[in-house]
């Protein structure tokens, strides 16, 4: 696998940064009541999105979950149409229409976040016969959690992409919860990559807190789907700082489990030491990159506020496709 | 006749074979039905032997659960045979640590043997913490040195043997070699097999699978028919498990060096390696490693990162774990009868 040179590092850094600091943002901006909807945070989880997404490119397509707004960063969409989008603006990413849980953008290869749990994976399917169609190396990745894991459509979708030999990644972030339901009591197997032998197809479970491991793992998937090797289980098993969704009190936690997953398994604070470590970045390049993104979610928020509504008039625009 | 119980430890990690090897190699994904069931078949002979009690890890959704299960609802015939299971109280976190943790309270118990059922990686774990107590070793994976790949019966039969006394562990029981090594005068971790020195920054994947990162490899023992790095060596200068030295290989670029080998490094993997130094390594005698910065791989595994600024030494000892021979402890038992019932005529 090519080296990660010092521009990647700090390009990765900056992802995984801008999507902590837009969830932490949504957070309390969710608090205000200004944000119409759920929303459902990422963070905690960066190192998954933005170590698989750095070896794609927009002509790949990823899809995703409830949570999705990390990989929406992670594959390049706007982020001040993002934020516009959560506070269902005109100006937002769909108009405003889709709110959190739908932001798409097709021209980043982002398919959209998506409000039922599993469904990524027929589109992804989807999405990996169309690239193989065109064969020109093209893959796609289905975002699903531990939850999605047990539902039919990404059982099937397993299926399809096997016997089809589809260019797809089946990337599950184990966060540990579906909702409010711990992992060891909804999967019969410690490790979701178990079920891919059933598939007869690879699966490899990494540390989905650390970049590196989502890094090396997802890079190897993907260059084996391109190459037409087909479809891989890929598991990162991480964890969400958050709740469920805003406004979850987290009951079904452990006393203590975030407090000690922010200290000692935050992705952001592990690729820092070990990048600053190796010598190849230094504090203050990270600490410049912090401001910076810190000023664009402030950017993004203010606009967001002073963006306008979607109007009567926006109602039944872009619901329909004409044929 | 012991007056106390005889009992029998059983680390079974669920979480091997789960590696990116299984991506980047042939590996095989091992499943943990399939380690429930050995489990399964080394209880009904280790109770036939006289074992009172067995302990195991408690895993609450791997290797464990379907043990439960099975003992629930199997037959009963089967299941009266097995001895007491009893699982560790001990918290579980899905990581390394499980295993050790369980093996540390195991040797504190006091059980006669553990049966380790993994890949080298848990066996390593399990050998920092087993000091005198004796391992079967039990390989479930296709890409391993140190533990034996054989039947699970078989090996929970040895089990049975020594525990209860029927075979004199003395006579089939032996000491490891390993590779320890130190970062900056603080002692990290060791190696059972092989210790390999990576280029590559970070643990990541944690596998080494790119010879191209390789810079310098000792090996503790290197059996030419053994997979993995170890082959390097092995394919130059074969060195036993009880020879008293270990080998360091410096690796030179592609084409240079005075030899290149073709080594199986890693499963369906056949990669040339060239080779710039070989020389035999004695116990105690302290290497600093020459890299400046990257990984060193423990058994194939990147665990340990360091930079320019640290002094990494690597040297074999010879206190490693200790192993049952389960060949020995089958070859005692039929020497001497153990298993043998002699009808009158």
């Amino acid at each position: 696998m090519a080296e990660l040179k010092k521009e990647d590092l700090l390009k990765a850094y900056r992802t995984m940064r801008e999507i902590r600091d837009f969830e932490e943002r949504v957070h309390k901006e969710f608090a205000t009541g200004k944000i119409p909807g759920f929303v459902h945070l990422y963070a905690g989880e960066e190192a998954v999105a933005t170590g698989v997404c750095s070896h794609l490119t927009d002509d790949d397509r990823i899809t995703s979950t409830h949570r999705g707004h990390g990989h929406c960063i992670a594959k390049g969409v706007d982020i001040i149409g993002m934020m516009a989008e959560i506070f269902g603006k005109k100006t937002g990413s769909c108009c405003g229409k889709g709110g959190s849980m739908h932001i798409a953008d097709l021209e980043k290869g982002m398919l959209g976040a998506n409000g039922i749990v599993g469904a990524g994976g027929p589109l992804g399917c989807g999405a990996a016969l169309a690239a193989k169609f065109k064969g020109k190396g093209g893959v796609a990745v289905v975002f699903f959690g531990d939850g999605a894991s047990n539902q039919g459509t990404i059982l099937e979708s397993m299926n399809l992409a096997n016997i089809w030999n589809l260019p797809v990644i089946f990337l599950a972030e184990n966060n540990g919860y579906a909702e409010s339901t711990g992992v060891k009591y909804n999967v019969p197997t410690p490790n979701i990559a178990d079920r891919a032998a059933g598939f007869n197809m690879p699966g490899v479970t990494v540390d989905g807190n650390d970049f590196f491991a989502v890094y090396e793992a997802a890079g190897e998937a993907i260059k084996r789907a391109r190459e037409g090797g087909g479809p891989t289980l890929l598991e990162c098993k991480t964890n969400r700082f958050y709740g469920h969704f805003e406004g979850d009190a987290m009951t079904y936690k452990a006393p203590g489990e975030v407090k000690r997953q922010r200290e000692e398994c935050d992705c952001l604070k592990i690729f820092a030491a070990k990048a600053t470590a190796a010598g190849l970045v230094t504090a203050a390049e990270l600490e410049a990159i912090d401001k910076e993104v810190a000023a664009l979610i402030d950017e993004a928020v203010e606009k967001a506020l002073a963006a306008p509504n979607p109007t009567e008039a926006d109602l039944l625009t872009d619901v329909y496709v004409s044929y | 006749m012991h007056n106390t119980k005889t009992t029998v430890g059983i680390i079974a990690n669920p979480l091997s074979g789960r590696d990116v090897r299984r991506l980047v190699t042939k590996a095989s994904v091992f499943q943990n039905a399939e380690k429930s069931n050995m489990v399964l078949r080394m209880l009904g002979v280790l109770g036939k032997l006289g074992v009172d009690e067995v302990f195991m890890l408690p895993d609450v959704s791997g290797v464990a659960s379907r043990v439960i299960h099975a003992m629930r609802h199997g037959r009963a015939a089967e299941i009266s045979a097995f001895p007491r299971v009893t699982f560790l109280e001990m918290p579980i976190r899905d990581s390394a640590d499980d295993s050790l943790r369980a093996a540390e309270l195991m040797v504190s118990m006091g059980v006669s043997v553990i049966i380790v059922m993994g890949g080298d990686g848990t066996h390593r774990v399990v050998a920092n913490a087993s000091g005198d107590t004796p391992l079967l070793t039990l390989s479930t994976g296709t890409n391993n040195v140190f533990p034996e790949i054989r039947e699970a019966t078989i090996t929970g039969l040895a089990a049975g043997l020594v525990a209860s006394g029927k075979v004199r562990l003395k006579d089939v029981a032996s000491r490891n070699k390993v590779l320890r090594c130190e970062v900056n005068g603080s002692r990290k971790d060791m190696a059972l097999v092989d210790l390999g020195v990576s280029t590559e920054c970070w643990i990541g994947a944690r596998a080494l699978w790119e010879a191209s990162c390789l810079t310098e490899l000792f090996v503790s023992f290197a059996e030419p028919d053994a997979i993995g790095l170890s082959s390097i060596p092995a394919l130059i200068h074969p060195v036993s498990r009880t020879d008293a030295y270990g080998l360091r290989l410096v690796v030179a670029p592609p084409g240079e060096g005075f030899m290149t080998v073709e080594a199986p490094i890693a499963p369906g993997v056949l990669l040339p390696v060239s080779v710039a130094e070989i020389s035999e390594v004695r116990p105690k005698e302290v290497f600093k490693v020459e890299t400046a910065r990257g990984t060193l791989a423990l058994d194939g595994e990147r665990e340990i990162e360091f930079s320019e600024n640290d002094s990494v030494k690597v040297w074999l000892e010879m206190d490693g774990p200790v192993t049952v021979d389960v060949n020995k402890v089958m070859l005692a038992a039929a020497k001497h009868h153990v298993l043998v019932r002699h009808h009158r005529n």
